[in-house]
């Protein structure tokens, strides 16, 4: 099926290809109906809060636009590309990262180990010069172990390159994972829970670190998160899901006033 | 000096092939796969060098050329990695104990092939592979090298890209996806690098061992191969090594022990004939107190310490991607 790229923009602002278009979106476990005909479409530079109760299905969804959980109908057009049958390795060499909400990262690994090990797909050196230290694998070891350490300083871990990604504090492994993923050189960062474990202090620093990086890596946001206040703050829209569906969609205003957005959280009289 | 070559070349030379063979096994464990296969393409490789030898090249003299030993070798590598590409990428689509299952009924294909085939000589195998040395510590010319180039090879995967990649997969699989790095296409290269090891050392084996049979390389072979990476260590190429090499001596060692006339004859008696028994056991002692083996990475890296964390808090939501995974193995 072909689909035509920011063809369906609403507000008919040009043909702007949008970073993320969710269409029509469905994952159904057995009889339970995880994600439920979601479409949304994020714009580039957008840092895009998706909210919802326990068991909404905002992870399902972060792992079908990853690529780690089958769709079982619609499609997911990044930059105008169909991602919806793609292999998670292949998503992610597109420019889509992510975190996780139970956080995984390479825990028997160091934090340096961790960041380099996710610029797998910007270095290109295979196995036999890799071996015999022939060009280019000495340049491109050195410069992955750079951008790791830049990327450590980046998200506050500096000094802590050799330290077991198992012996971090939580916020601290959250952190890791950040830099972790913004290896990857994302255009589209995917956040699942950032601020969880989180006192608020570290809120208010990350929320300001995601503007920051917003504007310097040029990224576009796409962001799960519990903590109200927070998405308030951040997000310049919001998505709201509910048993699988989506129940509202706007500027932090207008979703905070809905009614169905405060029925799901608070049910009704 | 010359008594004790005599003594124990043939043990010293095969303590380096049981180095080896460890090392074949720690390969595709490398990105978290448990293959058993190694000991089919040992007998594979075996095959190779003893057929080739036996009746391609059957007018070299009375001592046969090294260099044919080494295209033999290299042959044997080659077919080995053929073998394991068509072998692995079905197979390796399989986790954890049904690799190890599907990896066994490889081996059990290869011995069925060799008592039936009559290229392999059925039943009886192949007899008078010809000598490359005059002696069995002279094997140590092949032997010791290949070693040495493969901890050097080892060595050097576990600091580059690619082995990075291994090591990501073994860590966390779907993490390793979402990273950006093809599970399939990196463990059935670490599972090829295995199998190629092992035919090569299978193809010097048979000149070693002068004669190759169905009873090479069987599933016994394949417990004792785990059993010299899992008491060894499995997280570095250093403990197939060490673990290879202390278990060939082990029975030596304990023959040598039961044979002083000072233990009651039952205990002499298993100790030389109980080796897997003993092996079996050291796997289940090894496991339990010794889980990443004998020798073990912290070893050698210098970390800084660090309090460990303060709290782990659980997941909130159950994790739905393994149960996905399951419906839909994709």
């Amino acid at each position: 099926m072909s689909v035509q790229p920011g063809a369906a923009l609403a507000d008919g602002s040009a043909y702007l290809v949008c970073v993320l278009e969710v269409r029509d979106v469905t994952r159904r476990f057995g009889g339970l109906v995880a994600v439920n005909q979601v479409s949304f479409s994020v714009q580039p530079g957008e840092i895009f809060g998706l909210i919802g109760p326990n068991g909404a299905g905002k992870t399902t969804l972060f792992n079908v636009i990853t690529g780690l959980i089958p769709a079982s109908s619609g499609h997911l057009l990044y930059r105008g590309e169909d991602i919806i049958h793609m292999r998670p390795h292949r998503i992610a060499a597109l420019g889509i990262a992510r975190t996780f909400q139970n956080i995984r990262l390479f825990s028997n690994l160091t934090a340096l180990e961790n960041v380099m090990i996710a610029q797998h797909v910007h270095t290109h050196s295979g196995i036999i010069a890799g071996v015999f230290g022939l060009p280019p694998s000495p340049q491109e070891e050195r410069a992955t172990r750079r951008k790791a350490h830049d990327l450590l300083h980046m998200v506050g871990l500096t000094n802590r390159a050799d330290e077991i990604a198992r012996n971090f504090a939580y916020g601290d492994q959250r952190r890791l994972e950040i830099a972790r993923a913004l290896a990857l050189e994302p255009q589209l960062l995917l956040l699942d829970e950032p601020a969880a474990g989180m006192n608020h202090n570290e809120k208010l620093e990350l929320s300001d670190f995601i503007r920051e990086i917003r504007l310097s890596l040029n990224l576009t946001v796409l962001l799960i998160e519990h903590h109200v206040p927070l998405v308030m703050g951040l997000c310049d829209r919001i998505a709201v899901l509910n048993f699988g569906e989506l129940i509202a969609l706007g500027d932090p205003a207008k979703v905070q006033n809905d009614p169905a957005v405060i029925e799901a959280y608070l049910g009704s009289e | 000096m010359e008594a004790f070559f005599s003594t124990y070349g043939f043990l010293l030379v095969s303590m380096v092939f049981a180095a080896l063979l460890g090392l074949s096994l720690y390969l595709p464990l490398m990105s978290g796969q448990l293959s058993l296969a190694s000991p089919g393409f040992y007998a594979l490789g075996g095959y190779i060098a003893a057929g080739l030898s036996t009746k391609v090249f059957t007018n070299a003299g009375p001592l046969f050329p090294v260099p044919l030993v080494l295209l033999e070798m290299l042959v044997a590598g080659l077919v080995s990695a053929v073998v394991a590409v068509v072998v692995g990428v079905p197979a390796l689509r399989l986790r954890g104990i049904y690799l190890a299952l599907a990896t066994i009924a490889f081996i059990e294909i290869i011995r069925v092939l060799a008592l039936n085939l009559e290229i392999t000589g059925g039943a009886v195998g192949i007899f008078g592979v010809p000598q490359p040395f005059k002696t069995q510590i002279e094997y140590m010319w092949i032997a010791a090298p290949l070693l040495v180039l493969t901890m050097l090879f080892l060595y050097r995967l576990e600091r580059i890209r690619v082995g990075r990649a291994f090591i990501a997969i073994r860590e966390d699989e779907l993490a390793s996806g979402a990273m950006g790095i093809d599970p399939t296409y990196n463990k059935v290269l670490s599972f090829t690098m295995g199998a190629v090891l092992a035919g090569v050392v299978g193809a010097v084996s048979a000149h070693f061992l002068n004669t190759w049979n169905a009873r090479q390389g069987t599933f016994d072979a394949s417990i004792v191969y785990l059993a010299f990476v899992l008491i060894g260590g499995s997280r570095t190429f250093l403990g197939p090594v060490v673990g290879g090499m202390a278990l060939t001596a082990l029975p030596e060692l304990l023959r040598a022990a039961s044979g002083n006339g000072s233990l009651p004859d039952w205990v002499a008696q298993f100790m030389k004939d109980g080796r897997l028994i003993i092996f079996g056991f050291l796997i289940v002692v090894g496991t339990v107190f010794l889980p990443q083996g004998v020798v073990t990475p912290r070893m050698f890296r210098r970390r800084k310490a660090s309090p460990p964390a303060a709290r782990t808090e659980p997941a909130e939501t159950v994790e739905t991607v393994e149960a996905a995974q399951k419906e839909n193995p994709a």
